[in-house]
């Protein structure tokens, strides 16, 4: 029995070379699909495979790169052949050497959600069918290559791995800066398909073999399985109206007996390359020693974009996104505003955290459906690891499968219950692991206990595959106000379980719940917890106490070269103190020259000596009035009108405060929505700018609404006022659609429209109650419709 | 199918120098008008942006009236036909500012909409400026005509497909298409340059 598994252990194998440039060369047309000649000229891909097989390549990559559902109805078809194809040429190359069939999958050429619009699900799907029929027609190893994305790559590696036990080759492909496309270092793809179990990964096309060099170290660092390296010919250079690449077989070989010493293990080619060059390859390697990479030990969870490694540096993970103890998070997730979750994500990102935790538990919500949108929506914003915080397995296995990348899990227990629920879920989609030293018993009160269930923990998930470098143990904080030997055991315990040789990390705040001045605590228990060995600290990154220490620690532990971060950030907490002093300006300056900071503290001290009414109606209404008419006369910008507005909103927020919320005024409303079909929100994210600077409640539905949302919205809302926007001459339909509803329904509702597109008589056509010109024009309309 | 004669250009972004006007007409602001904040998007942007261009240059028959052929498609278009009259080559190319500025954008639209809309008028101000500068080089030594878009006059959108595809776009420049013909990044351009014989 063929077992390549073993194989690429043992000895090097080789990959053949480049496809689609052989078949060019043997008649195939631009613009013709060369999958297609499975069926149409069968011969010549069993001649091509033949051809690497003789040059001394081991595995042959089937001719079904651009295979799926979505290009050819007879998907299934063309790769039987093709599978037949190989299956021939492997039965009449008889030289003795060991023969492999890849089946070949490439990317769909679709972007997957969220910045694309193919569903991460549907595209599991279109290659779990392909890898269907492969299963079945019997080839040895599915590759999957040429991603550039690692959300796809993902897509595909579960595909295969849901649909049959074959061993699963990846390659992607690097760009000159060393990454994907979509923007993944090799330690970010690395760590997240380690965690999937693949069993070789590596590079293709795009560079040529002298640019893969430049990399290959980051892999021959980082991987754990073989490393496969598959470049192309150089470049391309169009010489007398031909394709020729600019390395040849000669000096190809040669890079790759230097790619070969710096850890590549499969070797092959990609385009450009001919079984000359594999022969080549094979006659220079071959009799070279070969090392499999050994297993690497770093702790590392990843996005789609670079990996963070829990090791000598203290790691700070965000706690913000936790509704235990945040009504304004609590009402947030209850009525899905995901614009407050991604907020406290992009603030906590600002200030330089390494992984955000996200938990969304409230039991009044379904937890599951909020996880998956608050990680995907998350990952669209700010590109840190995340750690998916949940109680709920079926939750967890959901945001696993979703997220792209490696996550870090919290958590699992030292109970029965836990273990086999989640170290399995972990097994299968590869993720960080937090560990929790509670079990059945409860959390033991000594420190020596704790370390058992620690070690518990690393022995079962090890029966799981799990390895003891991806566990990080948390031996919990409990506060000291009513245990008060909680920080001296916990702090013993991270001594007892670091000697295990197992990464720790702490909810570190819990150790002053109770206290005045919490800070003050939860601070210097930190360093003491850094002290005995601490990795990862889940905390509160705007307590600037715990700031303080961190970067203190950092420089004081010859971690910090030159004290650089310290430094930037001491000299940024001065110019905050300096800023404060200086904004001086009054309120209504800071709102017209946009002075953010100034206008917060400004507002604060207004607050201290007139009512909160009279800071709206003497101050920040009229600022905005005079920014608004200096707009309209073309004395100033849109920028700088939409900075005052901002500013003034954050003034807002500030006076909003010091009213009792019974007596908000939710009587000043607008809908606001992009219609159906147009995808354009910018103009629509203006004027909602502009209405919250005056004060206004605005119910934002987003782009591409259909009217029965729009109308929904206005009735539960008793909100009488719609604003409409549309940028596309194409959607202008819908918004005449989405009047006409609302009319019909209830004639008390007013339609207000805007974008590029529109005109007053084009509103006056579709039957709006008011056209307006820009955003100000607007507003001036709300106020006067609410006026009266 | 992975298209081997595609070449590549790529540019830092001190190389490419946003072009005043078209800043100007997005931001509708003076030609000469500067802020702090849009300095600060500017930076922002330039830390992000990944400028990249795919090319062919590629044989094209105008034999038919108002037919196009090229390699990878039949062009039914008068406008084009017209726009390449007297060329017997063009080049088929793409630009784009990569998927990272995607990324900002949507970061920019949860923290500010004054960012938001500066930054989305610097993105598209760029990748004009660096279409120029692309078309610069490929002119270079040449007389060729203006460049021509998929989606201008009668040259329909649905061509970008087989466009994007004859230049691996999604593996050269990480563009793929929506079902609605839009691109991903949001700011990339395609476009045909006749090369005058």
């Amino acid at each position: 029995m063929k077992d390549i598994r073993k194989a690429i252990k043992e000895r090097r194998l080789y990959f053949d070379g480049g496809t689609g440039t052989v078949l060019q060369k043997k008649g195939l047309k631009p613009g013709e699909l060369p999958e297609t000649w499975n069926i149409t000229q069968p011969h010549k891909i069993v001649t091509l495979h033949k051809s690497y097989f003789k040059a001394g390549a081991n595995i042959v990559k089937t001719n079904t790169f651009g295979v799926n559902r979505m290009k050819f109805l007879n998907y299934a078809e063309l790769i039987r052949k093709g599978i037949e194809c190989a299956k021939k040429a492997v039965s009449e190359v008889d030289d003795g050497r060991e023969k492999y069939i890849a089946f070949d999958i490439g990317p769909t050429g679709k972007l997957l959600e969220p910045l694309g619009d193919l569903p991460f699900e549907e595209a599991v799907s279109i290659f779990a069918d392909n890898v269907k029929v492969a299963a079945e027609c019997g080839a040895d190893l599915i590759l999957i290559e040429t991603m550039n994305d690692s959300y796809e790559t993902k897509a595909a590696v579960l595909a295969a791995k849901e649909n049959s036990d074959l061993p699963i080759f990846v390659t992607n492909v690097y760009d000159g800066t060393g990454k994907l496309m979509t923007g993944a270092d090799p330690a970010a793809m690395i760590a997240m398909l380690e965690g999937l179990g693949v069993d070789a990964l590596g590079m293709n096309c795009s560079l040529g073999p002298d640019k893969m060099l430049e990399i290959i170290d980051d892999f021959a660092k980082y991987a754990s399985v073989p490393i496969i390296v598959n470049p192309n010919a150089g470049l391309p250079e169009v010489v007398d109206g031909e394709t020729v690449f600019n390395i040849n077989a000669e000096e190809f070989s040669d890079y790759m007996v230097q790619l070969a010493e710096h850890g590549a293990c499969i070797l092959g080619g990609c385009c450009g390359t001919n079984p000359e060059f594999i022969k080549k390859t094979v006659e220079k390697t071959q009799n070279m020693p070969y090392q499999c990479p050994t297993e690497k030990d770093f702790t590392m969870v990843s996005s789609y974009t670079h990996s963070v490694i829990v090791d000598r540096e203290p790691i700070l993970i965000g706690e913000r996104i936790n509704p235990t103890g945040k009504p304004k998070l609590k009402e947030a997730l209850r009525t899905g505003d995901l614009n407050y979750v991604l907020n406290e994500a992009v603030r906590q990102a600002d200030k330089n955290v390494h992984i955000l935790d996200v938990n969304v538990g409230l039991p009044e919500i379904d937890e599951t459906a909020m996880m998956k949108k608050c990680v995907s929506a998350i990952q669209a914003v700010t590109d840190l690891p995340l750690q998916i915080d949940t109680t709920k397995f079926d939750t967890l296995e959901q945001a696993m499968r979703i997220y792209n990348g490696k996550p870090l899990v919290n958590s699992v227990n030292g109970t029965e219950e836990s273990m086999k629920n989640v170290l399995p879920i972990v097994q299968k989609y590869g993720g960080g692991l937090i560990a929790l030293t509670i079990d059945e018993k409860g959390i033991p009160d000594n420190a020596p206990d704790r370390a058992k269930i620690a070690e518990k923990i690393v022995s079962r998930a090890a029966e799981y595959g799990i390895s003891k470098k991806d566990i990080i143990v948390d031996p919990l904080a409990l506060t000291i106000s009513s245990n008060p030997e909680s920080a001296v055991v916990t702090l013993e315990s991270i001594r007892l379980i670091r000697a295990l040789g197992v990464k720790t990390s702490l909810g570190i705040s819990n150790i002053s719940f109770g206290l005045p001045q919490r800070n003050l605590v939860t601070s210097t228990f930190y360093a003491n917890a850094l002290q005995s060995g601490l990795n990862c600290a889940i905390m509160n990154p705007f307590a600037s106490e715990m700031m303080n220490v961190y970067y203190a620690y950092r420089a004081l532990n010859c971690m910090d070269t030159g004290c650089v971060d310290y430094i930037n950030y001491a000299s940024a907490i001065q110019g905050d103190v300096k800023k404060d002093v200086k904004s001086e300006e009054n309120l209504h300056v800071c709102i017209v020259k946009g002075l953010k900071e100034g206008a917060v503290s400004q507002t604060k001290k207004l607050l201290e000596s007139i009512s909160p009414l009279d800071v709206i109606n003497e101050h920040i209404v009229p600022a905005l009035n005079e920014i608004g008419t200096a707009f309209e006369q073309k004395k100033a910008y849109l920028p700088q009108l939409l900075m005052s507005a901002e500013t003034a909103s954050l003034s807002f927020e500030e006076v909003k405060k010091k009213i009792p919320t019974d007596q908000t005024d939710k009587s000043k409303a607008i809908v606001l929505a992009t219609v159906k079909g147009d995808i354009h929100d910018i103009g629509k994210n203006i004027v909602k700018v502009l209405m919250e600077s005056y004060g206004f409640t605005v119910y934002d539905l987003g782009r591409d609404v259909p009217p029965e949302t729009i109308l929904k919205c206005a009735l539960e809302n008793k909100c009488k006022l719609v604003g409409l926007s549309a940028l596309m001459t194409t959607t202008v339909p819908a918004m005449a659609e989405t009047i006409k509803l609302l009319n019909e329904t209830d004639r008390s509702i007013v339609t207000m429209v805007g974008g590029a597109v529109l005109n007053q008589e084009y509103a006056d056509m579709i039957g709006a109650d008011f056209y307006g010109a820009d955003a100000m024009d607007s507003v001036r309309f709300a106020e006067k419709f609410y006026a009266g | 199918m992975k298209h081997s004669d595609v070449k590549i250009i790529t540019a830092n972004a001190e190389e490419i120098e946003i072009n005043r006007n078209e800043l100007a007409l997005r931001l509708k602001t003076d030609r000469n008008y500067e802020s702090e904040i849009i300095e600060k998007c500017r930076k922002q942007f330039n830390k992000v942006v990944n400028y990249r261009c795919a090319y062919i240059r590629i044989p094209v028959d105008l034999s038919q009236e108002n037919i196009c052929k090229f390699d990878f498609a039949e062009v039914h278009s008068k406008n084009l036909y017209k726009n390449l009259q007297g060329c017997k080559e063009v080049f088929v190319f793409a630009v784009t500012t990569g998927i990272a500025v995607d990324r900002l954008l949507a970061r920019l639209n949860i923290t500010s909409q004054a960012e938001h809309f500066i930054t989305d008028g610097l993105s598209s101000a760029a990748i004009e400026s660096f279409c120029d500068y692309v078309s610069d080089i490929l002119k270079s030594g040449l007389q060729c005509a203006s460049r021509f878009s998929a989606g201008y006059g009668d040259f329909s959108i649905t061509f970008q497909k087989p466009l994007l595809e004859r230049l691996s776009a999604s593996e050269t420049l990480g563009i793929t298409l929506n079902s609605a013909y839009l691109m991903t990044p949001v700011k990339s351009i395609t476009a045909i340059m006749g090369v005058k014989a």
